[in-house]
């Protein structure tokens, strides 16, 4: 087990994230994306904290997992409140400020 | 041999789990993939012996992000029709992966064979973390604790009902 597996790893899932973050127009979808990439820097973080032997990036995990369920909670009641208004998912119905160009 | 064996079944289960994330249609089976991502990230912390993050992992990403989602899911019920069109989600999804590719090669070769192994140290336990957490990283944390109550108090606004009467409507 070399540090190497761990940093392709996190490299490819960060890419899944940002493929399906950019490939898709489900707003459920891009949302989970989202966290994904966010939870391949966590385990960059708790890689980084094994190899340099500092528990210091096992913190600064935990604090992102704190600010991903902020995140997580705050788009799902935007989501709700799109929901509501519109009757749809699709992002690209979303584009009153692209109005004006 | 073991810990190989092992991160290679945790790292299909996380490909797995996020590529069906990406490429499934109905919503509920996206959050599934993301469902089993999750549990296989928190499989990888205990394997970096990071057990309290394990554990944090396992309590909060899957018991309560991923939990959540789903009960947002199933509370809007989206049928067939409300869900976004994608003809052509495989053409997207390739075009995307190999505008992305480069950027994950550059992203793995800058952080590749510049540590050769790991280095040997005790598990990191709740006490080491909880000492860190409350000397070093005391500001970061009281921050996290104000942008917590925020999001909370902003999560409440954003998805009420309705609204607030105020004084100029009522006048």
């Amino acid at each position: 087990m070399t540090p190497d597996m761990f940093f392709l790893l996190s490299s490819v899932l960060f890419s899944i994230g940002l493929v399906g973050l950019v490939a898709r127009k489900n707003l459920f979808v891009m949302y989970m994306s989202i966290e994904l990439m966010l939870s391949s820097v966590n385990l960059l973080l708790a890689t980084f904290s094994k190899v340099l032997g500092d528990a210091s990036g096992s913190v600064i995990a935990l604090l992102m997992i704190a600010v991903i369920a902020a995140e997580a909670a705050l788009f799902l009641a935007l989501i709700i409140h799109m929901y509501r208004s519109s009757r749809t998912l699709n992002s690209d119905h979303f584009d009153k400020l692209a109005e004006g160009k | 041999m073991l810990e190989i064996s092992i991160f290679t079944i945790l790292a299909t289960f996380m490909l797995g789990g996020s590529i069906a994330m990406i490429t499934n249609k109905q919503t509920l089976l996206s959050a599934f993939g993301f469902l089993v991502a999750m549990i296989g990230l928190a499989g990888m912390f205990a394997l970096l012996e990071s057990r309290f993050l394990a554990i944090a992992q396992i309590m909060v990403s899957v018991g309560a992000i991923v939990v959540l989602s789903m009960l947002t899911i199933l509370t809007i019920n989206a049928k067939e029709e409300n869900l976004p069109l994608e003809p052509n989600k495989y053409k997207w999804m390739i075009f995307a992966s190999l505008l992305v590719l480069p950027i994950t090669a550059l992203m793995y070769k800058s952080m590749a064979s510049a540590y050769a192994s790991f280095a040997t140290m005790e598990t990191i336990n709740v006490k080491v973390v909880g000492k860190l957490l409350f000397s070093e990283w005391v500001l970061p944390f009281e921050i996290v604790s104000i942008l917590l109550l925020t999001a909370m108090v902003g999560a409440i606004v954003i998805a009420r009902k309705d609204e607030i009467p105020t004084e100029a409507k009522k006048s």
